[in-house]
């Protein structure tokens, strides 16, 4: 759940922001050119993020030379020529007082065009996601299945309101501080884009050297860092908002008037109010939460077992419950090989094998919510092939069922000894 | 200047919309595309290489890495890895019966991924699994290495004749070899460092 709410939010709090921005500051500068164009553009780029979501999950669209792996990188350039056209233009409005015609269509062409971009490129990842929300073979009606779906649509409520409210406080400033705000954005937003056009162009060998690779390393590995100089920036609205609602100077003629003034400055203040919770909430999702999310697991300790002779014997009512019991032989040389043992669901037979497997190692799995999770690639298990060879599968071991006991040989652990050192 | 407008519009949907399509005009540069086994009508899919031709024992080694893909037997989910790691491995002139260039069959290789170039914690480790792409046959595993760092890769083999592989031994039938030559001391391995590695969004 958690994870979902986290990505959603990630992925798009800097696009609803600038979206937000965008739609107080074309239609109050431009008219209904500026809201019309804008909505035409990003609502193509939401149908087409939608083409791309299916075409991904249907194709799992593999990067062929040449093609497929330069798509963030066009997005970008399209987005740089946008923002060129669409300044030069704004500020050509500042110098004419009117606004003439070619003006009005290029900022608006420009800042449709700008919204395509940011919507096409955040928007493929955000609407695949409910595709992954069964891909261990939950059944639609499962719980976990459920709490993904919560988690999603949680965080899509958070970035529409996000959206809403930057749009309902930025329309509340004079134009001159919007057309900063916007520019200051837009800008950031620009610089994170070059970086990313040189950690592409550095991943391909196009470009080299130490210090765009030493550029790209941090901004890679600090990409939230780009959501909160954003939030940072946009906080400036409602703190003026607030600031200047309580110095209200307003000319007002009769007590209705005055009651009118009062009644928007306090619209204006909630709204305010608004996107600094939406702000705050993003910060504890991308803090708090993700490392909440990103918490070790404990497993359980293993449980006492009986050694006769050569053997482990475990008793069918030990084991039987259907849980995950974990149990562990110390070698000689003093190394606990973990194994586990579940009994299968609607069947009498026992998945067994050890707590490790060939991909991850010995990290070992535990139960959640009644399935069986391999601890570092959360990969969850299908409890019945448990016992078989592969993929992220327990390494199975020998064992046989006999006179109401599990044996397992001491051998067939101390075989697998060098799994656990 | 509806007509420019309308213009620009489309061109720049087109433009954009074409990172969907998979033209095969390659501007890319360093990249190694696949080109053993694959179709000849295939425009091959791009492989980043890590580390080429280092020699280990008898075998020529190098390590590439591409997006994540979806293998058989239950390993179709991609969504939770960041890269597929292979180790390509080739027989060089031997006398343990492969031809020169041959895939190494029956080897087990571990891998580790050491960030700040091998001084720092381990990234990730594991055994890589055995499969056939379009390219031919090579060790390799989706593997989740989100964090961009220089890294320093290890690659471990173990003898052949642990998963059972055999050479004849007599003198007639023979190729004249044995596994002891290489693996005497244990297992065989290689450390290339300095592979500057940032995630790439697929």
């Amino acid at each position: 759940m958690l994870n979902y709410l986290i990505t959603v939010t990630e992925g798009l709090t800097l696009t609803v922001i600038l979206l937000g921005l965008l739609s107080a500051y074309l239609p109050a500068t431009y008219g209904e050119k500026g809201a019309k164009r804008l909505l035409i553009g990003a609502a193509v780029g939401f149908v087409l993020a939608a083409v791309v979501a299916v075409l991904k999950n249907a194709t799992k669209l593999i990067e062929i030379a040449g093609g497929t792996g330069m798509w963030n990188l066009r997005i970008f350039l399209l987005s740089f020529i946008a923002l060129v056209v669409y300044c030069i233009a704004d500020r050509r409005r500042k110098d004419a007082g009117e606004l003439p015609a070619k003006t009005v269509t290029a900022v608006t062409v420009a800042g449709a065009v700008l919204a395509f971009t940011f919507v096409f490129y955040t928007f493929p990842d955000v609407l695949a996601y409910p595709f992954t929300f069964s891909l261990n073979g939950e059944s639609l009606f499962s719980t976990a299945f459920f709490y993904r779906f919560i988690g999603y649509v949680v965080g899509l409520i958070l970035c529409l309101l996000i959206f809403v409210a930057t749009r309902e406080t930025a329309a509340r400033m004079s134009l001159t501080a919007m057309a900063w705000m916007v520019n200051i954005l837009l800008f950031l937003n620009a610089f994170q884009q070059l970086t990313k056009i040189i950690q592409v162009l550095h991943a391909k060998r196009v470009v080299g050297g130490h210090f765009l690779f030493v550029l790209v390393r941090f901004t890679s590995n600090h990409s939230d860092l780009f959501i909160y100089l954003t939030m940072a920036v946009a906080l400036a609205i409602p703190i003026f908002l607030w600031i200047k609602s309580f110095r209200v100077n307003e000319p007002y003629e009769n007590p209705a008037e005055h009651r009118k003034i009062r009644a928007k400055w306090r619209r204006s203040r909630r709204w305010s109010t608004a996107l600094i919770c939406c702000f705050a909430l993003v910060v504890v999702n991308l803090t708090a939460l993700t490392s909440l999310d990103n918490r070790e697991v404990e497993l359980s300790p293993a449980e006492e077992c009986e050694i006769r002779g050569d053997s482990i014997y475990l008793t069918l009512e030990q084991v039987g419950d259907g849980h995950l019991h974990r149990f562990a032989y110390t070698t000689e040389n003093g190394v606990d090989v973990r194994f586990i043992v579940i009994k299968k669901p609607n069947a009498s037979s026992y998945g067994l094998g050890l707590d490790a497997c060939d991909i991850c190692g010995e990290t070992g799995y535990y139960e959640r919510s009644g399935q069986i999770v391999c601890k570092l690639c959360d990969v969850v298990m299908n409890i019945n092939t448990i016992g078989f060879k592969g993929g992220c599968n327990p390494i199975p071991i020998e064992y046989r069922v006999e006179g109401g006991y599990i044996i397992i040989p001491v051998a067939t652990l101390i075989e697998h000894e060098a799994e656990f050192q | 200047m509806k007509k420019i407008l309308a213009l620009f519009f489309s061109l720049a949907m087109v433009f954009a919309v074409a990172a969907c399509g998979n033209s095969s005009d390659s501007a890319d540069t360093g990249n190694v595309e696949t080109e053993q086994a694959a179709a000849p009508d295939d425009a091959g899919f791009t492989e980043y290489p890590i580390f080429e031709d280092e020699e280990v024992g008898f075998m020529n080694v190098s390590a590439v890495y591409f997006q994540p893909v979806p293998m058989s037997n239950g390993n179709e989910n991609v969504e939770d890895f960041d890269i597929h790691l292979e180790c390509d491995v080739a027989a060089l002139e031997n006398d343990l019966g492969y031809g020169a260039g041959d895939w190494v069959p029956y080897l087990t290789v571990d891998y580790k991924v050491v960030g700040d170039n091998g001084n720092g914690d381990v990234a990730a480790e594991g055994t890589f699994m055995v499969m056939s792409a379009s390219d031919g046959p090579h060790y390799g595993a989706n593997i989740k290495l989100p964090e961009a760092d220089t890294y320093a890769v290890t690659f471990t083999f173990h003898n052949p004749e642990e998963n059972g592989y055999l050479i004849h031994t007599d003198a007639e039938t023979g190729p004249g070899g044995t596994f002891d030559e290489f693996f005497a001391d244990g297992n065989l391995e290689v450390t290339v460092d300095g592979w500057d590695y940032t995630p790439q969004e697929w």
